[in-house]
C-alpha cells in the first residue's frame, strides 16, 4: 500500500544541511499496524510527513496504492490527503471554536457528501471512539484522552486507506495513551485501516504489528510480531 | 461552503472584542461617509430650492448684450416688450415675472438712523401682482407688509436692516443712473423686512415696485429680465430651450438662461466642496482597511497551526483563503450595519432638525451654499446601500493579503508553529 524507495530529505539548519533521512525504503501492506521508532532527530516526524503528502522528498520516491506522489501539484496533493489520508497529531490539532462534532464532520464536509450522510456518519464514529454524549463540547472541556479521541475519529470518519499518527499519546498519561492505542488497534481491526505510527515510547512500541526502528535517517531494523 | 461559514462566524464570535473594535472602526467611517453625503446632498438641494424661489427662478429671460455685459448691471440692455413675451407664456402656462435689477447706492441719514452712511446695494424692481408666480419673498416677511403695486415703498433685508439699524417707516435714497445714463435719486419708504433662507438675498439686496422704477429710471416699460418658475422634477436646461424654441428667441437679440448658468459659481464652489469631501472619505476607507487588514493579519497569526491542519485534512489554499476572507466579511458586515445604523441616525437628526449656520452665515454672508440658516440634510439611499456593500467588499479584499501569505508557510512549518 506505501511504498518508499531511496527516499532522502535534508533540511537547512541555518547554514548547515541537516541529513534527516538517509535513503529509507520500506513497504507497508494495507491493514499493517506499523511503528515507526527511533531517538529524537532519527527521522521519524520526517518519514510520516512524506508518506503523509506533507512535505516532498529531495530524492528517491513514494508511492501510495500506485500512486507516485512526489510529481502531484499542491492541489492534487490536497485532494489526495483528503480522499485517502487520515492524520492524528500529537497536539491533537482540534479547532478550539468547533465542537466535538464539528471537528470530525468537518474532515467529511470537504467530501461534498450530504448533510445526512454527514450527520450520521459523524455521530456514528464518536459513538464508536467511546464520545456519545460529549459531542457538542468544545475541545477546551474535554480532556486529552478525548481530545485525541475526536482526533481519531476526524481521521476515521472519511475511511481512509491510511492514518498516520505522529507521537499520539505522547501528551497523555501512560493510562490514557494506554487506552488511545488499545483504541486504534480496533479501528485498525475493524476496518482495516492502516495505521502508521510515530513514537519514542517503549510502551507505544508493544502495541504494534511491526516495527521499523530508525537512527540517523536510516532504518536500523524492521521487526514484525 | 456551509462549513466554511461556520468556521467564520465563529472564529468572530472568538475575538468578540477585537472584531467589534475593528467593526466600530468601520462603523465610524461609513457613518461619517453617510452622514457628510447627505449633508452635502441636502445642502446642494436646499441651496438650489433658494436661488429658484428667492434668487433666481427656474429660468430667465434677458437681452443678449445685457448678459454679455451682465457684471456691470447694464439697464440700457432691456428687454422691450415684455407683456408680449409675458402673455406668450401665459399661453404656455408657465409662470413668469417681469424684474428690473440695477445697481445703486443706498444712502442712509442720521435720524432716524443711528448714523448717516451709504452703501452700494443691488436693487430689484418687481411687480407685486404677479412676483409671487415665481418667487416666495412674500412670505418671508418678518416685519411690516410686502410692496403695494405703485407704491414708492422698499423692503429690505433683515441682515442690512440690522446692519444700518433700519426700521419700518424709515426713509432710504438710492443713488443710480437711468438707462440713459443720467443721474437719478429715487427716495423710498421701509414698508418691510424680508429674512429669506437665501444669504444673498437678506444682505445687500433691496426690493421696490416695478412701475416706480420704470418711472425713475425711465425705461418706457422695458425689464432688465422676465423671471419664469418651472416645475421642480422637470429638466430645467432642457425645458427652457424648448419654451425659448416656441417663443423664437433662438438667434434673437434675446437670450434664455436657467438657474445652473445663473448659479454657475455656486455650483462650481459645490462641486469642489464635493471632491475635497471625496479625499476625506478615502482616507476614511484607508483607515477602515487598515483596521481590518490589522485584525486578520492577527488573526492569521494566531491560527497558523490550525492552518496546518486544516491544509493536511484536505483543504485547498483556496478554500483556507476563501474562509479568512468570509471572516473578514463577516466584520465588514458588522460594521456596516453598524455604520448604516448610525449614519441613518445621523441623517435622521439632519432631515429633522438640521444644523444652525445662522452665526456662521451672518457674520461671513456667502459661504458658497445658498444657506442663511438652518442647513438640512438629505436621504441618500444610494450612498447607504454603496456604504454598505463597500464596507462588506474592502472587508473582504483587505483580507485576501494576510491569508495568501499564510499560504506560503509549508505545511510541516505550520504545524510545529508555536
Amino acid at each position: 500500500m506505501v511504498s518508499t524507495s531511496d527516499v532522502i530529505r535534508t533540511y537547512m539548519s541555518g547554514e548547515v544541511p541537516v541529513n534527516a533521512l538517509r535513503g529509507v525504503s520500506v513497504d507497508i501492506d494495507g491493514g499493517e499496524f506499523v511503528s515507526i521508532a527511533g531517538p529524537s532527530g532519527s527521522g521519524k516526524t520526517t518519514l510520516l510527513n512524506l508518506i503523509g503528502c506533507l512535505d516532498k522528498p529531495d530524492g528517491g520516491e513514494i508511492s501510495i496504492d500506485g500512486m507516485k506522489t512526489a510529481v502531484m501539484t499542491s492541489d492534487e496533493l490536497a485532494y489526495f490527503r483528503r480522499e485517502k489520508l487520515g492524520f492524528v497529531f500529537q497536539t491533537f490539532n482540534l479547532i478550539p471554536v468547533l465542537t466535538a462534532f464539528e471537528n470530525v464532520s468537518f474532515a467529511l464536509s470537504l467530501l461534498g457528501l450530504s448533510d445526512e450522510e454527514v450527520r450520521d456518519r459523524t455521530q456514528s464514529i464518536l459513538d464508536e471512539v467511546g464520545l456519545s454524549g460529549m459531542e457538542n463540547r468544545p475541545p477546551l472541556k474535554l480532556s486529552g484522552g478525548q481530545q485525541q479521541r475526536v482526533a481519531i475519529a476526524r481521521a476515521l470518519v472519511k475511511r481512509p486507506r491510511l492514518v498516520l499518527a505522529d507521537e499520539p499519546t505522547a501528551n497523555l498519561d501512560s493510562e490514557t495513551g494506554e487506552a488511545i492505542l488499545v483504541l486504534m488497534e480496533e479501528m485498525n481491526r475493524r476496518y482495516g485501516t492502516t495505521f502508521v505510527f510515530s513514537t519514542h515510547d517503549k510502551m507505544v512500541m508493544e502495541h504494534a504489528h511491526r516495527l521499523v526502528m530508525l537512527h540517523d535517517g536510516q532504518i536500523v531494523s524492521d521487526e514484525r510480531r | 461552503m456551509r462549513f466554511l461559514l461556520t468556521l467564520a462566524w465563529k472564529n468572530l464570535s472568538r475575538y468578540r472584542r477585537r472584531t467589534l473594535i475593528t467593526a466600530g472602526a468601520i462603523a465610524v467611517g461609513l457613518a461619517s461617509f453617510i452622514f457628510i453625503d447627505g449633508w452635502l446632498v441636502g445642502a446642494d438641494l436646499q441651496s438650489q430650492r433658494n436661488m429658484i424661489w428667492y434668487e433666481t427662478g427656474s429660468a430667465r429671460i434677458v437681452d443678449a448684450e445685457y448678459w454679455e455685459n451682465r457684471e456691470s448691471v447694464p439697464i440700457r440692455y432691456a428687454v422691450e416688450e415684455p407683456e408680449i413675451v409675458l402673455s406668450e407664456l401665459e399661453q404656455l402656462a408657465v409662470p413668469a415675472t417681469p424684474r428690473i435689477t440695477f445697481g445703486g447706492e443706498l444712502i442712509v441719514n442720521y435720524d432716524p438712523f443711528p448714523e448717516d452712511g451709504a452703501l452700494p446695494t443691488r436693487v430689484i424692481a418687481l411687480d407685486p401682482r404677479t412676483d409671487d408666480r415665481v418667487y416666495r419673498i412674500d412670505e418671508t416677511i418678518v416685519k411690516g407688509r410686502f410692496l403695494e403695486p405703485g407704491e414708492e415703498g422698499v423692503l429690505i433685508g433683515a441682515w442690512t436692516a440690522e446692519d444700518i439699524g433700519a426700521d419700518i417707516g424709515y426713509p432710504i435714497t438710492i443713488s443710480t443712473r437711468t438707462q440713459d445714463g443720467f443721474r437719478q435719486t429715487i427716495r423710498l419708504e421701509i414698508v418691510g423686512i424680508f429674512a429669506t433662507p437665501n444669504p444673498v438675498m437678506n444682505r445687500g439686496t433691496l426690493l421696490m415696485d416695478l412701475d416706480v422704477a420704470d418711472y425713475y429710471l425711465e425705461m418706457d416699460g422695458s425689464v432688465t429680465q422676465i423671471d419664469m418658475l418651472l416645475p421642480e422634477r422637470v429638466d430645467a436646461d432642457a425645458r427652457a430651450t424648448e419654451i425659448a424654441g416656441e417663443l423664437g428667441i433662438a438667434g434673437d437679440s434675446l437670450e434664455m438662461v436657467t438657474w445652473s448658468t445663473l448659479a454657475a459659481e455656486v455650483l462650481a464652489i459645490a462641486e469642489a466642496k464635493q471632491a475635497g469631501t471625496g479625499m476625506i472619505l478615502f482616507m476614511v476607507f484607508l483607515i477602515a482597511a487598515v483596521g481590518v487588514g490589522n485584525t486578520m493579519l492577527m488573526a492569521v497569526f494566531e491560527r497558523i497551526r490550525e492552518l496546518g491542519m486544516m491544509r493536511a485534512l484536505g483543504m485547498t489554499d483556496r478554500q483556507i483563503r476563501l474562509a479568512f476572507v468570509l471572516e473578514a466579511c463577516g466584520i465588514g458586515l458588522v460594521g456596516s450595519l453598524l455604520g448604516v445604523g448610525l449614519g441613518a441616525l445621523g441623517n435622521v437628526y439632519m432631515t429633522t432638525i438640521g444644523m444652525d449656520l445662522s452665526l456662521f452665515t451672518e457674520s461671513i454672508g456667502n459661504i458658497g451654499y445658498r444657506i442663511a440658516t438652518i442647513s438640512y440634510g438629505a436621504w441618500n439611499p444610494t450612498t447607504m446601500v454603496v456604504a454598505f456593500i463597500l464596507g462588506i467588499v474592502i472587508s473582504g479584499v483587505i483580507a485576501w493579503v494576510p491569508a495568501r501569505r499564510a499560504m506560503k508557510m509549508p505545511i510541516t512549518d505550520c504545524l510545529i508553529h508555536q
